[in-house]
């Protein structure tokens, strides 16, 4: 095993009250993304 | 008044079937036609095989919920396709025959106006010799069943290991031109957390087997990401995970025949190798079911409607992958045939894969072929439904709702370890899914910021809240339609 996250880093990724914010910000990112619209590419 | 004939009510055929039913008046008849009774959300099966969730959890029958939103529902498989009719029958229709207890076996012209194709890919377990859920100690996670039947057998195991016994884990891809590597990804981060959750992860070796060239390629040629304040490639990222996991790898791996306990590859190099292992969990290839289509006269037409899945308005010229462009992929998921039939989701045939194709050194195809699940399945599902209600209530035959997936973002939301608060989600969105390296020539054909990755808890609360988001949605409770694809 090679420990490539380092302890601050995975405090950070598990601790729930930073992950809450996070949560809240990803599902807006992640809504943005996906219900920002799609269409066509050939007229373009 | 028009009748619109789905096939399949799986994510796109499900989609298709809502959104027509809500926006067309009840004077227009939606019918859908599917083997299956129950309508299950995939993306969660994977809990399934993990056993952090039952099959119950993860589906619901489709007969109550059709007949309370008026949706005609008939419990078959299309045999075949007669767009023109025939000699007896004036109306195209599709044959269909009934796999329900009463009538099983019966068949019936079922004739449409509109026909959306909705069928989803065959799950080819008979193109990797040996493969097939539950046997060689190979396993599934495509279906709930089989989700159900890994987790017997891994369960099993956990408790072997309990008693003292080492084993070898080995999760991937089954084929040589296998897709989905996303759920196998998140399978493999599931299993390890579990066996850490149940204090016997160093009695596991686990290694990840894949077609993709790269760590994660995804079938989508890998990305380029915004991850933090910093830019990052998806196979990084990947590397990351995996080394920290104490997960290994094996890629360019065409996985062509199973054994008890052993799978055979051929790799880029042509060397032909073999990996051991006790439990395994291969994603299959999909392919087209193989549906016939004839003419009026009973001619056989298939070509025109099928090249293994369904040929859409996608240009299918074959090039060199340097001449490859989004413009190439379809805009509207129209037959170009036949101007009444659609086929959204992964019912249609793509015009080449996402990923650059390699060949070993023997000649063997071992490239990614492209994922059309989940979120792009929704959302052209919903623009052919709005399409086709376009053309009944204006009689109109310009297509004006277009979604190519050289034009559409999309999210993989993978589960990396279940839990409350031990869970770990890793949440990729991509924009374009199809890269586009005209527009965005130096981010590997995507926009950064549209396409970012996140590791953490939050990615397993959202992946859990999206689970119950979209079987709300897929009941048609009050107010599903706020909720996107």
């Amino acid at each position: 095993m090679t420990r490539r996250i380092s302890k601050y880093k995975r405090f950070m990724m598990m601790n729930p009250i930073v992950q809450f914010f996070k949560f809240i910000y990803l599902s807006i990112k992640v809504l943005l993304v996906v219900a920002g619209g799609h269409g066509g590419t050939r007229s373009a | 008044m028009a009748k619109i004939v789905v096939l399949g009510a799986g994510i796109a055929g499900h989609v298709a079937a809502s959104h027509l039913r809500r926006k067309l008046n009840k004077e227009h008849e939606v019918v859908v036609v599917s083997p299956n009774s129950n309508y299950q959300w995939i993306p969660s099966n994977i809990w399934v095989g993990i056993g952090r969730m039952k099959p119950q959890d993860i589906l619901f029958p489709l007969a109550p919920l059709y007949a309370k939103k008026h949706i005609d529902y008939k419990q078959a498989k299309a045999v075949s396709f007669h767009p023109e009719g025939d000699q007896d029958q004036n109306r195209p229709y599709v044959m269909v025959e009934y796999v329900s207890e009463g009538n099983k076996g019966n068949k019936e012209k079922v004739t449409y106006d509109y026909l959306i194709n909705a069928t989803g890919p065959k799950l080819n377990f008979e193109a990797t010799e040996g493969l097939s859920p539950g046997k060689n100690k190979a396993h599934s996670v495509c279906t709930y069943t089989h989700a159900q039947e890994a987790w017997n057998a891994l369960e099993g195991l956990i408790e072997q290991m309990k008693q003292g016994k080492k084993i070898k884990i080995l999760i991937g891809t089954g084929h040589a031109k296998s897709t989905c590597q996303g759920a196998a990804f998140e399978y493999i981060l599931n299993v390890e957390q579990e066996l850490r959750r149940h204090n016997v992860r160093d009695k596991a070796e686990i290694t990840w087997i894949s077609n993709e060239f790269n760590l994660g390629d995804f079938g989508m040629d890998g990305m380029l990401m915004s991850y933090g304040s910093n830019i990052m490639k998806s196979s990084e990222m990947v590397g990351m995970v995996f080394e920290d996991r104490n997960i290994s790898w094996i890629l360019g791996a065409g996985v062509n025949k199973v054994e008890d306990g052993v799978a055979h590859y051929e790799n880029l190099d042509g060397e032909q190798k073999q990996e051991s292992y006790d439990f395994a969990m291969l994603i299959p290839s999909f392919s087209g079911h193989g549906f016939k289509a004839y003419d009026r006269t009973g001619m056989d037409i298939t070509d025109k409607l099928f090249r293994g899945f369904m040929i859409v308005d996608a240009d299918y010229t074959p090039k060199p992958y340097e001449e490859w462009s989004v413009q190439d992929w379809p805009e509207t998921y129209q037959n170009p045939s036949y101007p009444n039939i659609f086929a959204p989701g992964i019912a249609f045939a793509p015009p080449h894969s996402i990923s650059k194709p390699r060949k070993s050194k023997n000649g063997t195809d071992i490239t990614p072929a492209p994922p059309r699940t989940g979120m792009p399945s929704g959302i052209t599902a919903k623009l052919v439904a709005d399409n086709i209600i376009e053309m009944i209530k204006q009689s109109n035959k310009e297509l004006h709702h277009k979604g190519s997936m050289g034009n559409m973002g999309a999210a993989c939301i993978a589960s990396a370890g279940f839990g409350m608060t031990t869970g770990s989600g890793i949440s990729i969105t991509t924009y374009p899914i199809v890269p586009d390296y005209q527009k965005y020539p130096d981010t590997h054909g995507r926009k950064l910021g549209k396409t970012f990755g996140s590791i953490g808890l939050a990615g397993h609360w959202l992946k859990l809240a999206l689970h119950y988001a979209f079987i709300y949605k897929a009941k048609m409770k009050p107010f599903w339609w706020l909720i996107p694809e």
